[in-house]
């Protein structure tokens, strides 16, 4: 081989690895197989927060240190809501939602994202408490014991519709990106 | 591992064939990795001065405007970030291919997976810097991944539901860890080669500059392409992913979060098991270095030769009693992975593996000549098990024999002389490539000690023009019967050599053992 036909052939070399970079580098793929849509349900509530305390045993309290003997402990946590979801009549979704944390003492986080086809579709949205508190904590601050969504949402192909809480107006409200 | 090994071996012989063994790119592949980080370290620091967190996106168009340094600058850094990524993975394919993964060379691999995390991760918050279709796809199946960690107090992925615009926060964190990680980068590379004495850190300086210069072209040539900007209300569709960072994207998409996890744990286990995986049985161990401290007269060049930082001058505590040295070396069997280099740096002949050091080559190459004969002036050629056009597989190539060496840099000049002495017309050393040594500076040293001198040298009396050294790889056996045919045809037309029958090599060694011990007590008074 000369050596001009091996310099050629290392040029060649090289733009062909240049070029596969290149075409690694911005190959099209798309994310969804099937070009629909998103009903989007996400928002963070407090809840209801309860407390349960009990009263320390003395023995208890002869075993901790001195700066830490409290004659009540209190363990606070957010008690759980369903969210129950009907999409054109059809039961979507129905799932417990508990507070977030290994306590379940931080607030309740909402995410779930449905696929639906484009076009006009039939939403009922509800956020129910679980049960009902004992003692309940702050509850001036915390969500309504129950939230309600029911509503018309018409979708075009790849839009995301969300779904969240406005703590404000203390409701459920849907948003499309223009009206954040 | 067979099929890869040949591979690699056809790889290695045909980029030899184009730009020659001194730019082969894949001899190259780690200190190419440096020097692109170098690269994007300097790109890297002018985008940054271009880039706001308030507005990701709209000052990425903004760079792309800047049409004679912006735009290229970023594609540099882009395609920069890309290629390390495949030189990154051709350096570790070529490590594991070649076994250079277990004992003391375990640091290098593990630290060397830490380190293309690393790479994933910062170019993964790099992606998400952008702020375009890519990004949000990255950002959000990032999200979900690291909402499965009771880390947070709130989930991650709730910052990209649209609920409430993006916080600065964490555009401005996203741009701390994409600066902060290169450092930790940088810590990682040394922890990398910590234990390689003289490491390679760059390619040769014209590779270098053709590896930068190629990347330019492409980023002058064929630019980084304007993706549209990320919407969270709206699904990203088709757009161009980087599948050097994205190839998980599919998967992401697929299958749930906690199985992503668990291939990505899988993986990372199945890598950090490789030490162990491919480390041969006990007994098949090549066993580390010993120092016999009769014979060592404590002149450091063992210390000075191995690639591996295995060897440590100490002090001699019987020095006085017996009048050696004051120094002995002394190997650490943790860091020796028994390349044996020791034992072809040791004139006295004191040290190396057990079975390879000088005297026991004497022993191999007495044998040798015993039952081969090699005469007729004929040509012997002494060849690397590992390179060398993989010959020593054969006793014989194209008529000559072939005496075959665990590594060149492992061979006693003492072979060579010995083998010309018994009638050998030429010895043809068949080395492999310098960069290419499975123990870093064989060839390097080989070449050293056989024409300049280096300790260990092949003595003044041996006719050099009887003497040559040639580099060929595994896959490159058209390069050992080239040079074969012109070395036979030199040593032809050489008049034969006049015999020195009084010479005992054997007793040479003898009598410089008990040279190094008159020295020894010369120096001790």
């Amino acid at each position: 081989m000369t050596n001009v036909a091996r310099g050629g052939l290392g040029a060649l070399g090289v733009a062909g690895v240049l070029a596969l970079i290149r075409v690694l580098s911005f190959a099209p793929y798309t994310t969804e197989r099937d070009a629909g849509a998103i009903v989007r349900l996400a928002w963070r509530a407090r809840g209801e927060r309860v407390r349960d305390c009990r009263h320390v045993t003395p023995e208890e309290l002869a075993k901790l240190p001195v700066h830490m003997r409290q004659e009540e402990v209190c363990e606070g946590r957010v008690l759980p809501y369903r969210l129950v979801v009907d999409l054109d009549d059809n039961a979507a979704v129905s799932r417990l939602i508990h507070g977030a944390g290994a306590r379940e003492d931080r607030p309740l986080y909402v995410f779930q994202d449905l696929t639906v086809r484009p076009g006009v579709h039939r939403i009922s949205v509800r956020f129910a408490l679980e049960g009902r508190p004992q003692a309940p904590e702050e509850t001036g601050l915390a969500t309504p014991p129950r939230l309600a969504l029911d509503t018309t949402l018409s979708l075009v192909p790849r839009q995301v519709l969300l779904v969240t809480y406005d703590e404000e107006r203390e409701q459920l409200v849907v948003r499309d990106g223009s009206t954040r | 591992m067979y099929v890869a090994r040949r591979t690699l071996a056809r790889a290695d012989a045909g980029l030899n064939r184009l730009y020659g063994w001194r730019y082969n790119p894949l001899y190259h592949s780690g200190a190419i990795v440096l020097a692109l980080f170098v690269v994007l370290l300097i790109t890297g620091i002018y985008l940054l001065f271009f880039y706001h967190i308030s507005a990701p996106y709209q000052s990425i168009l903004d760079i792309d405007r800047q049409v004679w340094l912006g735009r290229w600058v970023r594609g540099v850094h882009r395609y920069a970030s890309d290629a390390a990524v495949v030189a990154a993975g051709f350096h570790a394919l070529r490590m594991f291919v070649q076994r250079r993964t277990w004992g003391p060379r375990t640091l290098a691999w593990v630290s060397g997976l830490v380190l293309l995390a690393f790479v994933f991760l910062c170019g993964w918050t790099g992606f998400v810097m952008m702020w375009d279709v890519q990004g949000q796809v990255l950002a959000q199946a990032g999200a979900r991944l690291f909402d499965l960690l009771p880390i947070f107090g709130e989930p991650i992925s709730r910052a990209f539901t649209g609920e409430r615009p993006i916080p600065g926060a964490f555009f401005f964190l996203n741009l701390f860890a994409h600066v902060a990680l290169p450092i930790g980068l940088f810590i990682i590379v040394w922890v990398h080669v910590s234990r390689l004495a003289r490491p390679g850190l760059f390619p040769p300086r014209r590779l270098t500059w053709t590896v930068v210069g190629a990347l330019t072209a492409l980023a002058v040539l064929w630019p980084v392409a304007t993706t549209p900007p990320a919407d969270l209300f709206a699904l990203p569709g088709r757009a161009p992913f980087d599948w050097f960072y994205a190839f998980w994207v599919p998967l992401a998409m697929a299958v749930s979060p906690v199985a992503l996890w668990g291939v990505g744990l899988a993986l990372a286990v199945a890598g950090l098991a490789v030490p162990w995986l491919t480390r041969p049985r006990v007994a098949r161990r090549p066993p580390p270095s010993k120092v016999d401290e009769r014979l060592c007269t404590g002149c450091e060049q063992c210390y000075l030769d191995c690639p591996y930082e295995a060897i440590a001058m100490i002090e001699r505590p019987d020095a006085l009693r017996t009048g050696k040295s004051a120094l002995v070396a002394h190997v650490d069997p943790a860091l020796c992975v028994s390349c044996g280099l020791c034992a072809g740096s040791c004139a006295p002949m004191g040290v190396g593996p057990a079975g390879r050091t000088g005297r026991a080559q004497l022993g191999v190459v007495r044998d040798f000549v015993a039952a081969h004969r090699p005469g007729g002036r004929d040509v012997v050629l002494v060849a690397c098990e590992h390179g060398a056009g993989s010959i020593t597989a054969a006793a014989e190539y194209d008529g000559s024999l072939v005496y075959p060496v665990s590594c060149g840099g492992n061979l006693h000049t003492s072979v060579v002389e010995y083998l010309l002495r018994a009638g050998a017309g030429g010895v043809l050393i068949v080395s492999c490539p310098p960069r290419d040594c499975r123990h870093r500076e064989g060839p390097k040293w080989l070449e050293a000690r056989l024409f300049h001198e280096r300790e260990a040298e092949l003595r003044d009396r041996v006719d050099r023009r009887r003497v040559r050294l040639v580099y060929a790889a595994a896959g490159e056996r058209d390069v050992v019967r080239a040079a074969l045919a012109t070395f036979r045809s030199d040593v032809a037309t050489l008049d034969a050599a006049a015999a020195e029958p009084d010479v005992d090599l054997e007793r040479l060694c003898e009598l410089t053992e008990a040279g190094a011990t008159e020295a020894g007590a010369e120096e001790s008074k």
